[in-house]
Parts: structure tokens; sequence; C-alpha cells
């Protein structure tokens, strides 16, 4: 029977855990009439304001901006980051991208450097702790200088800026069989590395990033690919082996 | 300032200054660049040992000809122990980081879908990368019966002969089915290993540019699709070339005539 309105029926399987510590299991919810012109962050507002009116606890999940430039949105989608389209956070993704009658499996970012904090919302604060680490120019730089007085030829900033296009959502990590950080870690590398500002730190900055990143318990790369095709910013995995050259050049010529 | 003696035991590894060693053994990303380092190293392996597998074909007097030529080479004991570190580098390395990366993510998700759009095999279990410490276990256990077969010849079910007669032994290797099955199965894994490996190891070691990743990706399949069909097809090939095997058989004849001939080689 067609309904009064004429939006999409949804089966959604949804995460629940009430704390970090607590098992946690997927939860099966019904929706109707989801129109097909919101964001996937709006049905699922939708969703808990159906949930608030029935008396229960609505589902916690990670937004800001919803306009696909912070970085905080982020779920596993049917087992992708961010849900089936490429270069689209889950904010920007619509609901026009499902069919009527979908099951939607909704998980949070899984990795042990990510601790789910409740239902979908994971703890990424690993990846601050790795900006902390070197993700910074500390050498003084002066006021803003007179635009063409700096010699960066123009490919050279457009490949920093193209690294610097991260958000740092950890998609990278999600997606990596691995829960491997180095996609992110690598764009924060080479996007210094490509710049005078950023070169005279560039050895310590590559072995001190590095070294966190392992401490944080990401894993290693396995070159599969993965993160590149899942990240919203369209973060290249030849940054990677930026970083790898970096390390490497860090490894034999630094004094560290 | 208080110099304690855990400062003074370790002063001569500071004036070594090795921080940079421990670092590619230790690290992420120089294990990484270690595997794909010996990988190369082992690939290179590979192309010598098929081209010089290449001479069975080329029958008896050819094959041993090759085979005593290299053993008598005084710098083979320095090269084997050379392809022994590699392989036990690029095995450790294997271990240590698959263990590590296992660790990362103890909880798996229910569901895991591929984002790639370009994968080259796209098979339901994954393509070549996501098996690498299985297909890589499995060449192993390969390289393990080979050298119990070829080096150690303790196979009760294989005629072995003397030591120096190469070619008679490698016959009768490649004509037992155990081997043919197993080598077949283990070359085709080494394909599917090397179909990653090879270009993975050149990302690995930060070789990665739009001038030439292209290129290594292609050369990378093309070498693991001939290297593979070279070893895979000389268990196949060999035995059912009846030529050949005469040539072996009258290394029998020979030895059964003259046993002696057997003791001191």
């Amino acid at each position: 029977m067609a309904s009064a309105h004429n939006g999409m029926r949804l089966t959604l399987k949804i995460w629940r855990q009430p704390s970090p510590q607590a098992a946690g299991r997927l939860q099966t919810y019904e929706m109707r009439d989801v129109s097909p012109d919101v964001s996937f962050l709006e049905m699922l507002d939708q969703l808990n304001e159906q949930l608030i009116a029935q008396g229960e606890e609505p589902v916690a999940f990670d937004h800001d901006c919803r306009e696909g430039i912070c970085g905080m949105c982020g779920v596993m989608i049917n087992g992708q980051a961010h849900g089936p389209q490429n270069q689209t956070t889950t904010c920007q993704l619509h609901m026009r991208s499902f069919h009527d009658g979908d099951v939607i499996l909704i998980e949070p970012f899984r990795a042990d450097a990510f601790p789910v904090i409740k239902d979908l919302v994971v703890n990424r604060s690993a990846f601050d702790r790795i900006i902390q680490s070197g993700g910074f120019v500390s050498v003084n730089t002066g006021s803003a200088p007179e635009g063409n007085a700096i010699p960066v030829p123009r490919h050279m900033q457009e490949k920093a800026m193209d690294a610097a296009a991260c958000i740092g959502c950890g998609a990278c990590v999600a997606s990596c069989k691995n829960a491997s950080a180095m996609l992110f870690t690598s764009a924060k590398v080479s996007q210094m590395a490509y710049l005078p500002q950023g070169k005279a730190e560039r050895s310590q900055r590559v072995l001190s990033m590095v070294a966190k990143m392992d401490e944080e318990g990401f894993g290693a790369c396995t070159n599969t690919g993965e993160c590149e095709a899942a990240c919203p910013a369209g973060i290249q995995l030849s940054n990677i082996a930026v970083m790898n050259r970096e390390y490497m050049r860090a490894l034999l010529t630094s004094h560290e | 300032m208080a110099t304690g003696s855990v400062e003074n035991n370790s002063s001569w590894l500071k004036k070594l200054n090795l921080t940079w060693v421990t670092r590619l053994f230790t690290s992420s990303i120089g294990r990484k660049m270690v595997m794909g380092a010996t990988g190369l190293g082992l690939c290179g392996f590979l192309v010598v040992h098929l081209a010089g597998n290449l001479f069975l074909y080329k029958g008896r007097e050819a094959y041993d000809g090759y085979a005593h030529a290299l053993h008598e080479q005084e710098w083979l004991p320095l090269a084997e122990a050379g392809l022994f570190a590699l392989f036990l580098l690029h095995i450790y390395l294997a271990f240590v980081t698959t263990w590590e990366n296992r660790r990362a993510r103890s909880k798996s998700y229910v569901m895991r879908e591929s984002k790639r759009q370009d994968r080259v095999i796209a098979a339901p279990v994954g393509s070549p990368s996501n098996w690498m410490f299985v297909s890589g276990a499995v060449v192993l256990g390969f390289l393990i019966l080979h050298i119990i077969d070829m080096k150690l010849q303790l196979r009760p079910d294989v005629q072995h002969y003397a030591e120096h007669e190469s070619f008679a032994n490698a016959i009768a290797v490649l004509s037992n089915p155990v081997s043919q099955v197993v080598y077949c199965l283990g070359t085709v894994f080494l394909g599917f290993h090397l179909s990653h490996g090879f270009s993975s190891a050149f990302q690995s070691l930060g070789l990665n540019h739009p001038k030439y990743t292209p290129t290594i990706k292609v050369v990378g399949l093309i070498f693991a699709v001939v290297v593979a069909a070279g070893f895979f097809l000389l268990p196949i090939i060999v035995p059912m070339s009846p030529g050949l095997v005469e040539q072996a058989k009258q290394v029998e004849v020979s030895i059964d005539e003259a046993p002696a001939a057997t003791a001191h080689p």
C-alpha cells in the first residue's frame, strides 16, 4: 500500500553502546517517510525525534558543520566509511543514495586507538596527539608576508593544498584492515614538507609523528588503498610514499 | 650533571648512534621499508633461480653443467647466507607486522565493504593485498618442502641420486605426485603474493610518482604472471618430456652398473 507521503521505508541496524565499557549490540529500527532529499545525518535526526517521542534514548553520533569540511561526522554505513559515495562525508551523503526498503547497517569507526564513547561516537583524540607531536611549524615565520615574497611555485602550492585538504575525520583508519593512520599522518607530514616554512623541522617532525602514531596503537600500511577510496577529502596514497621518503631521509640525514 | 651507570654502559652505543637502525626495525614505516627491500631482493633471487631452472629443458648436460659451475663458486655460501637472511627478515617482519596490525582492531566490524573502484582482481574474498600473510605462509610451506626435496634430499618416497647428479635428482622430485601438486599450488600462491608485493615494495620504499607508478604496477603484474607460470610449468612439462626422463634414466643405469661411483663423487 502506498503511504500518504512518498518517502522511503528503511530498516536501520544501529550499534548501541551506552558507555565505553558496555558490551554494545546492534538494534533494529524501522523508519518510514524518509525523504530522499535529506542527508544521512538528518535521517538520523528524524530517527532520534521518533525515539525521543517514544521515550527512548536517542542515538549518539558525532557531527558539527554538516558541510563536509569539519571532519567531525563519520560512521560505517553498510561496511563503508562515510557510506557508498566516494569523496563524501556522512553529512554530505543524501538518502537518494539508498532505495526504498533498504536495510542499512550503521556501526562506529572501529580501531583500538579510537575507543567508542557512546553508540556511534568514538574518541579520535589520538589524531590530536599525533598533531601535537609535530604537525606544526614552530619556527618564527613573522607576520603575514607579502604574497609574492615567499618563493613557492604554483605546483608545490597545489600539492601542499591537496594534502592540507585532510579534515581528520578518521575514515582512513576506519576503512583500513590494519586500522592504520598513515594516510592521515602522511597528509600532515607532506603538507608541510612541500613548503619552505615546514622544511626546517621536517626530520624531527616525521620521526616524532610516526613514533606517536605507532605508540597510539594504529596498525601499519599494507598498501591496500582502502583509505584513499574512503577518504572524503581525496587524500592520495602518494602522500604515504612521501612520508616514507621523508622518514628514510630523516633516518639517514638527521642527528636524531 | 649526574650521569648514571646506565648511561655509561650505553656510551659506546651512543657513539655508534644506531638509533636509526633500531627505528628501521621497530617503527611501522621502518619495518615496511625492510619488508619491501627484502621482498625485492627475493624477487631478484626468483629471476636467477628461474633462469637457472630453464636449463632443465636443455637436458642433463646443460643443467648439470650449470649446477656444477654454480656449486663450485667460492662465494656461494656467502650468497646462500645472504639469501637466508633475506628470507628470515621478510618472514620475521611478516609475523611482527601482522600481529601488530591485528592488535590495532581487536573488535571487528559486523560488515565490511571495499570502496575501491579500481580493483584488478575483484574477488569476493578481497584482493591479493588482503591475503599477503596467508599467501606468504603457503609459499613458505612450499619452500620448506622444496628444501627437503632438493637440498636436504630427505624424502623417503623420492628415489634420490648422488648429490652431484643434479639433473636426475630434479627429474626425480618433479616426477613425484606429491611434489607436483605442492609445487604447482605453491607457485600459484607465489604469483598471487607477487601481484601485490612487487609494486607494494616500491610504495613502501617511498617510490610513488605519476611518472613511473603506473608502469611499476603493470610490470609487477607481468612479473607475477611470468615468474609464477615459469615455475608452475616445470613440474608439469618436465616429467611429460620423454627425452628428459630418458636422460635421467641413463643416470640410473650407470649407477646400477657402477655402484661404487656414488661413494666418492
